[in-house]
């Protein structure tokens, strides 16, 4: 290819012997927007850390504009206009917008940080990313998951890239700021910016790149042009297999005299100015989904469940009981047995560097001693059952749980609370970040576990897993929930109208 | 050092060779100055276990503390305390008084760390100074009561079967402690939380118990080194555990355990005293003056830790 801006040749990469790429040929064009597609593990995200310098080829040169290049540090490739957005957000929680955006770089005025021109700056590249509501004074940590993501993405635009690489940047973004990205590279491609794009949601791939890459156990597969194949097809490569329907199928939905036994009521839930009068109720076999626009009050309301959140008001009978659980702890004993999977399940859901086999056993302590000792014996066995139940792929349980991959992983934290046998299951976007194959088995599980009478709360915030997995959606705005659809009324027009709070009521 | 070791196990292998080096640089030095190799006799090694168990029991407790990545400075005069009340005492309530302080001083740290949230460094170093002021203002008026219990006596200078009690001593709590770490769901909490404290919360773990539960731990085997101390000297005495902050810490951390809470194991801490202890031993056979002890002391510490980082970095 003549117009490539980065080519790839023949590049391996192995980690202690197991291969993460092998012999890899690969380009990527100027002013285009190329999204590299794969399971977790299929080596995406080696190929861009090789690219922005993080790691070095085993095998193998790459060429930037036709001239071999190798990188040795990041910052080598961040000179050369090669800016990578990790998965993983890079944003120091404890520093301001303005300081984070100029972290590498801040402009200087005799040797000392120009705090104005600082400022300044991060104003202009906020705005450039429709972000004016954004503080520049601010700290990152008082942000919200997908603000913080949008001001990470004013960080990369900031330094002027060549090739801009976004993993997984759009996974925590709101529909609204999603919409924003597809803008900004639309320009970037328009200024002959070549964007690389991993995403796990097929729809923005579709509706953003032109070129498609997939990857499959650390090899290129195939590379074409968008619309040459079917999502189906694309699928096929992607796992090497074919897949049945996406989503589960939905029990057709019964007369309410019919459904199952209330475990959850609440009525008027208010907590600070985040959950303003909410009103749900949850039954048995069930799976309800909670919509809306990133951080209107669904994480908070999940939070509030479990016990976590203090001086939470409102009327809540759970367990039989009045009253909200005082804990997680209490949450999770015998008399509600709440379960919630966290939003992020690297520092909330897990602690990564202990054993795969402690963190499954994290909630279930008591189940698993006799008298004051745990039993190991019984411990194995839950282990296995975990394992196996969600079909984990691991080495050994003693392995360390960051050693998997995010799919995986999260199956170890669903593993972790299914454990403890719970009767109401709180999911706070399970799926984000996770490959089709895994989002599939989670979809599947959900439903298999409503269909053993557990009740499933389950905030989302893509539209299309709140379609394909749920009975009722409860839409949120502002705290309060604005809309609830059933059934077939459950629609994408109907579920964007809601979470916009424009009143175009479904039936 | 083999590549099959498990990367746990690594400071304990890399601990354990040490000692091994210990001693026979040691024995080398006595071989060609007196002929003799008086390091190799079980007796001597049996008395460095036996002046090693204040220290042994003291880092049992700290382990504890380090693994929520936290800390306990307060040990010296929680150590100093317990077992000036206890002698103070008398009697055969003695060690229960010296338990008890160890309890109270244990619920107090617990306290302030988990509930106030204030860090571990400053509010154990805030109870140290408290206790050394309670302890001046206890002796400044009149003069109490210094001298040992027989049963203090028994448990820190007896011998049964030939083997110095203090030994059993810290024998059992290591028993418990190991025991706890590894078998009880305290224990695996202790290890959750110093991990990622809001992971185990989000995983219905009590963290603030743990955290209470680990610092009251610590206060205890201090309160029981003072006791063990005690006897030893056959009294208690201003200052008497002002030797065992820094060796605590340092044979936790030796033994492999991180400083940042989540990983170790119990041995590695009983093979880091144990080289902390034969360390300081060979180091005043050979005569070297306390400036030279002082300087290998701390290289040695830093070198080994040194040498744990980098195996590390090759495995992640």
């Amino acid at each position: 290819m003549t117009d490539a801006i980065v080519e790839y040749r023949g590049i391996s990469k192995f980690f202690a012997g197991i291969r993460a790429l092998e012999n890899v040929d690969f380009a990527c064009k100027a002013g285009s927007i190329h999204a590299i597609l794969g399971e977790n593990g299929a080596g995406k995200s080696t190929l861009i850390k090789i690219m922005a310098g993080v790691l070095q080829p085993d095998t193998g040169e790459m060429l930037l504009e036709g001239r071999p290049i190798v990188f040795p540090t990041p910052t080598a490739a961040n000179a050369a206009g090669i800016v990578c957005m990790f998965q993983e957000l890079s944003l120091v929680p404890d520093l301001s917008v303005a300081d984070n955006i100029s972290i590498s770089d801040p402009p200087r005025r005799f040797g000392l940080i120009d705090r104005r021109a600082q400022v300044a700056r991060a104003q202009e590249l906020l705005a450039r990313v429709r972000c004016e509501d954004v503080d520049p004074n601010a700290l990152v940590r008082e942000l919200s998951l997908s603000r913080r993501q949008m001001v990470e993405i004013a960080k990369a635009i900031g330094r002027n890239p060549k090739v801009l690489i976004l993993d997984e940047a759009t996974s925590a973004l709101t529909s609204r700021d999603v919409q924003t990205v597809y803008d900004l590279l639309a320009e970037l491609k328009a200024d002959g910016i070549a964007s690389l794009f991993i995403s796990h949601r097929m729809h923005e791939v579709d509706a953003l790149c032109d070129t498609l890459s997939v990857f499959r156990n650390g090899q290129h597969i195939e590379t074409f042009a968008k619309g040459e194949k079917s999502e189906r097809e694309i699928v096929r490569l992607m796992i090497g297999r074919d897949v049945e329907a996406q989503f589960p199928a939905k029990p057709p939905s019964k007369p309410e005299d019919q459904r199952g036994e209330e475990l959850l009521s609440v009525r008027n839930l208010k907590w600070e100015n985040r959950l303003n009068g909410i009103d749900l109720s949850l039954r048995r076999g069930e799976i309800v989904g909670l919509g809306g626009l990133d951080g209107q009050g669904q994480k908070e309301l999940l939070l509030a469940l479990f016990g976590v959140l203090r001086d939470v008001e409102g009327e809540v009978i759970v367990g039989g009981r009045k009253g909200l659980p005082s804990s997680p702890a209490a949450a999770k004993s015998a008399r509600t047995r709440i379960a919630l999977v966290p939003e992020d399940r690297k520092t909330e859901g897990l602690m990564l560097g202990m054993p795969i086999a402690d963190n499954l056993l994290a909630a279930s302590f008591s189940k698993i001693s006799r008298g004051p000792l745990i039993d190991p014996l019984l411990a194995r066995q839950a282990v296995d059952e975990g394992v196996e139940k969600l079909n984990i792929k691991i080495g050994s349980a003693e392995d360390a749980v960051m050693t998997l991959s995010g799919g995986n992983q999260q199956k170890v934290v669903i593993a972790k609370w299914l454990m403890t046998d719970p009767d109401i299951i709180l999911l706070n976007d399970p799926t984000r970040g996770i490959d089709v194959g895994t989002k599939q088995e989670i979809y599947r599980l959900m439903r298999e576990l409503a269909n053993e009478g557990k009740a499933i709360l389950f905030y989302s915030s893509d539209y299309a897993e709140l379609i394909g997995c749920c009975d009722r959606v409860s839409v949120l705005y502002g705290g309060r929930v604005v809309s609830e659809q059933q059934g077939d009324a459950i629609t994408e027009e109907s579920l964007v109208a809601a979470s916009l709070n424009i009143g175009v009521e479904a039936a | 050092m083999r590549l099959s070791v498990a990367p746990e196990n690594r400071p304990i292998v890399i601990a354990s060779l040490f000692i091994a080096a210990i001693l026979a640089a040691g024995t080398a030095y006595t071989l060609s100055t007196t002929g003799t190799t008086p390091l190799l006799s079980p007796n001597y090694l049996l008395q460095q276990l036996q002046t090693g168990a204040f220290l042994g029991i003291c880092a049992a407790g700290m382990m504890m503390v380090i693994l929520l990545g936290q800390i306990d400075l307060s040990v010296p005069w929680t150590l100093t305390a317990a077992a000036m009340t206890a002698t103070a005492v008398g009697g055969d309530m003695a060690v229960p008084t010296a338990l008890a302080v160890g309890l109270a001083v244990g619920l107090l740290n617990g306290f302030g760390v988990a509930y106030l949230r204030i860090p571990s460094m400053i509010f154990t170093l805030g109870v140290d100074t408290m206790l050394r002021g309670l302890m001046v203002a206890q002796t400044g008026g009149f003069a109490p009561q210094d001298t040992a219990t027989p049963l203090m006596l028994f448990l820190a200078k007896d011998r049964i079967l030939g083997i110095p009690v203090a030994i059993f001593v810290w024998a059992a709590v290591s028993l418990v402690i190991a025991l706890i770490l590894t078998r009880t769901g305290f224990g695996r909490s202790i290890y959750a939380t110093g991990s990622r404290e809001g992971a185990a919360y989000l995983s219905g773990i009590r963290t603030k118990w743990v955290i209470v539960g680990a610092f009251v731990t610590s206060s205890l085997c201090a309160a029981i080194a003072g006791v063990l101390l005690t006897g030893y000297s056959a009294k208690a005495y201003q200052g008497m555990g002002n030797a065992f902050l820094l060796p605590a810490i340092a044979a936790v951390v030796l033994g492999g355990t991180h400083i940042l809470g989540g990983r170790g194991r119990y041995a590695g801490t009983l093979v880091g005293v144990i080289l902390i202890v034969l360390l300081n031993s060979v180091l005043s056979i050979m005569q070297m003056p306390e400036a030279g002890r002082q300087i290998i002391y701390g290289a040695v510490i830093i070198g080994m830790l040194l040498v744990y980082g980098r195996n590390q970095q090759v495995t992640s």
